[in-house]
C-alpha cells in the first residue's frame, strides 16, 4: 500500500474515528461526572438561558465583542472559515464521492481558495497577537502556538496543493497527514472547544440567568 | 497571615479528586488563552496593566495544582495561597467577558478549597468559621445574647410604637426574617427598624433563636463542608417554625 492509499484510506478512517469517538466520549464523560458532582446545572436547568447564552457568543451580540471589535472580527471569520471551507470545497467533495457516492453543495473554486488565504492571514493574525500582546503571551504555552500550527496546516498545505507548488504529491501526502493529525488532536485537547464551547456557555448562562443576569 | 500547619500531600490529592468535577475539568481545558478576559479584572487595572494579574493566569494556577496532585511542595502551596486570596476577590466580573463564560471566582474558590485542605486558611476567617460551629453565627453572639438583644430592641421599638412587637420563634409564621450577625453585635437598631416595617405592612413575621445569621463566610475560604452546615441552620431552623419564607437580608 502507497503512502498516499494508507493516507487516504485506513489512517483516514481511523481519524474520523478518533475525532468523532473521541468526541462522544468526551461528552459522554461530562455526563458522568457533572450529574454526580455537578448538581446546580441539573437544579437550575433553563433551556432559555442555554440558548440565549450560545445564541449571544456564537453571533457574536455581547460586550466583550464591542470592547475588542477586531480581534471579536477576526476570530469570528477565522472559525466561520474554517469550519465552512473543507467542508464544502469540492476536491474534498470529490473524494467524498469516489467513496460514498454523496455529494453536496461545493463553493466555487477560487471562492474557497480566498477563504483559505483568508483563514491563514487570521491565524497569522491571532499569532502575532500573542506574541505582542503582554497578557496574552503571559498565558501562552507552546501548546497553544502547535495547536495554531496544527489548525492551519492544512490550510497552508491544502493551499499549496491546489496551486500545485513544489512537489504536488508531497505536499498533498503532508496536507493529509496535517489534516489528519487536526482532527485525531481535537478531543484531547483545548480544540475541544469545538463542543465543550456549547456546554459551558449553557452552564455559565443559566448559572447567571437564574440570577437574572444575562452572561453577555 | 496564614495559619501554620504542617503540610499534607495526601490530604491535598484528596482535596484534589473530591473536588474535581465536570464544570472546573472543563474550564481548565479548554480556556483559548486569548487574553480577552485581561481587563475587565480590577487586579489587572489597579497594578498598572501587569500581565500576571488577568483572570486567566489565576486560572491556570489552579490547573498547576489540579495537575501537580501529591506532587506539590510548601514552596508551590505558599505561592498558590497568596493567589488565590491576594488576586482574586471571586466577584464573577470576567466570566461575564470570556466567550467561554469560564468562571475563574468558582475556579478560585475551588482553589481556595484546596488551601483548606492544608490548614492555610486566613486566620480571621478560621476563628469566623469557629465561631459559626460554635456559637451558630459569625460574631460569637450568644443565644443569651441574642435573645435579649432582641427584647431590648423590641422595648425601644414600644416606646415609639405601642403595640409592635419582635417576635420570637413564632410557629407557622409567613415569614422568617434573618440579619447578618453585624447587627445584633453593632447595629441593633437596624432590627428594630425592620420590626417598624414590618408592624406598619401589617406582615406575619418572626425572628428565630437559632439559624438567625444569614452570612456564610465559610464560602470565602471554599469550606464547602462548613459552608453547607452553616446554610442548613437557618434550614433547619426554618423547619421547625414551618414559615413559608425566609427573608435573607445580606
Ligand atoms: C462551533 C465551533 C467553535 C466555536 C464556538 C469556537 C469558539 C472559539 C472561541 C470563543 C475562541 C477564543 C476566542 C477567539 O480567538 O476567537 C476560539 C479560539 C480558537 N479556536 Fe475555536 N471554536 C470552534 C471551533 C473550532 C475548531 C473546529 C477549531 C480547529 C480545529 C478551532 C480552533 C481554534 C483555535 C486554534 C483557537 C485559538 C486561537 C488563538 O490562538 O488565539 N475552533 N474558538
Ligand atoms: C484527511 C483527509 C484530507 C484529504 C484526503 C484532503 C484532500 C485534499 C485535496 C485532494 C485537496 C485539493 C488539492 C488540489 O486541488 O489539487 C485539498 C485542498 C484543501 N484542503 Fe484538504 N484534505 C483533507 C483534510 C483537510 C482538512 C482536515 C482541512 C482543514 C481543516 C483541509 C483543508 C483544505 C483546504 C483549505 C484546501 C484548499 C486549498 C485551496 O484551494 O486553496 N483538508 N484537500
Ligand atoms: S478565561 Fe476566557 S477570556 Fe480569559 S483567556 Fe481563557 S478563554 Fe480567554
Ligand atoms: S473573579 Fe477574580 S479574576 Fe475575575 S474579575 Fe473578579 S477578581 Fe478578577
Amino acid at each position: 500500500m502507497s503512502l498516499y492509499e494508507l493516507l487516504r484510506g485506513p489512517l483516514l478512517w481511523l481519524a474520523f474515528g478518533v475525532f468523532i469517538g473521541g468526541m462522544i466520549v468526551r461528552v459522554v464523560l461530562f455526563f458522568q461526572l457533572s450529574t454526580k458532582k455537578d448538581k446546580p446545572i441539573y437544579r437550575f436547568f433553563s433551556w432559555k438561558w442555554l440558548w440565549l447564552s450560545i445564541f449571544h457568543w456564537i453571533v457574536p451580540l455581547n460586550e466583550t465583542a464591542k470592547k475588542n471589535p477586531i480581534t471579536t472580527a477576526v476570530g469570528f471569520i477565522f472559525h466561520f472559515c474554517l469550519l465552512v471551507t473543507p467542508l464544502f470545497l469540492l476536491a474534498h467533495g470529490v473524494l467524498w464521492y469516489e467513496s460514498w457516492e454523496i455529494s453536496w453543495w461545493s463553493l466555487p473554486e477560487t471562492v474557497a481558495d480566498y477563504m483559505t488565504l483568508i483563514t491563514i492571514g487570521c491565524g497569522i493574525f491571532l499569532a502575532l497577537r500573542r506574541i505582542l500582546l503582554p497578557y496574552v503571551r503571559v498565558v501562552t504555552t507552546t501548546a497553544d502556538y502547535v495547536l495554531l500550527g496544527v489548525t492551519l496546516a492544512p490550510f497552508v498545505t491544502g493551499y499549496l496543493a491546489y496551486h500545485q507548488y513544489f512537489d504536488y504529491y508531497t505536499v498533498l501526502i503532508l496536507h493529509m497527514f496535517f489534516g489528519e493529525l487536526m482532527l485525531v488532536v481535537i478531543p484531547f485537547t483545548k480544540l475541544s472547544h469545538f463542543i465543550m464551547f456549547f456546554f459551558s456557555r449553557a452552564v455559565t448562562g443559566m448559572e447567571f440567568g437564574r440570577r437574572r443576569a444575562p452572561s453577555w | 497571615m496564614a495559619e501554620e500547619t504542617a503540610f499534607d500531600p495526601k490530604k491535598f490529592k484528596e482535596a484534589v479528586e473530591e473536588k474535581t468535577n465536570a464544570r472546573l475539568k472543563m474550564w481548565l481545558e479548554i480556556c483559548a488563552h486569548c487574553g480577552l478576559c485581561a481587563d475587565t479584572c480590577h487586579f489587572y487595572l489597579a497594578n498598572d496593566k501587569d500581565p500576571k494579574m488577568i483572570p486567566a493566569v489565576k486560572g491556570k494556577r489552579v490547573l498547576e495544582a489540579f495537575k501537580k496532585k501529591d506532587k506539590i511542595d510548601e514552596e508551590f502551596l505558599e505561592d498558590f495561597y497568596w493567589t488565590v486570596y491576594g488576586d482574586c476577590t471571586m466577584c464573577r466580573r470576567c466570566t461575564m467577558f470570556c466567550p467561554f463564560g469560564i468562571d475563574i471566582a468558582t475556579i478560585t474558590s475551588t482553589g481556595r478549597g484546596l488551601c483548606v485542605s492544608q490548614g492555610k486558611v486566613p486566620e480571621n476567617l478560621v476563628k469566623t468559621i469557629e465561631s459559626y460551629y460554635k456559637h451558630g453565627n459569625q460574631m460569637e453572639v450568644s443565644e443569651e445574647d441574642w435573645i435579649d438583644t432582641l427584647q431590648w430592641m423590641e422595648e425601644e421599638l414600644q416606646e415609639e410604637l405601642p403595640g409592635a412587637t419582635i417576635p420570637i420563634d413564632k410557629k407557622g409564621a409567613n415569614l422568617l426574617y434573618t440579619v447578618n450577625a453585624r447587627e445584633p453585635k453593632f447595629y441593633p437598631m437596624d432590627i428594630s427598624q425592620a420590626a417598624m416595617v414590618f408592624y406598619l405592612a401589617g406582615e406575619d413575621w418572626t425572628m428565630s433563636s437559632k439559624g438567625w445569621d444569614d452570612t456564610n463566610l465559610a464560602m470565602f475560604a471554599g469550606d464547602l463542608k462548613a459552608a453547607s452546615y452553616i446554610s442548613q441552620l437557618v434550614r433547619d431552623a426554618a423547619e421547625e417554625l414551618e414559615v413559608k419564607r425566609v427573608a435573607i437580608t445580606e
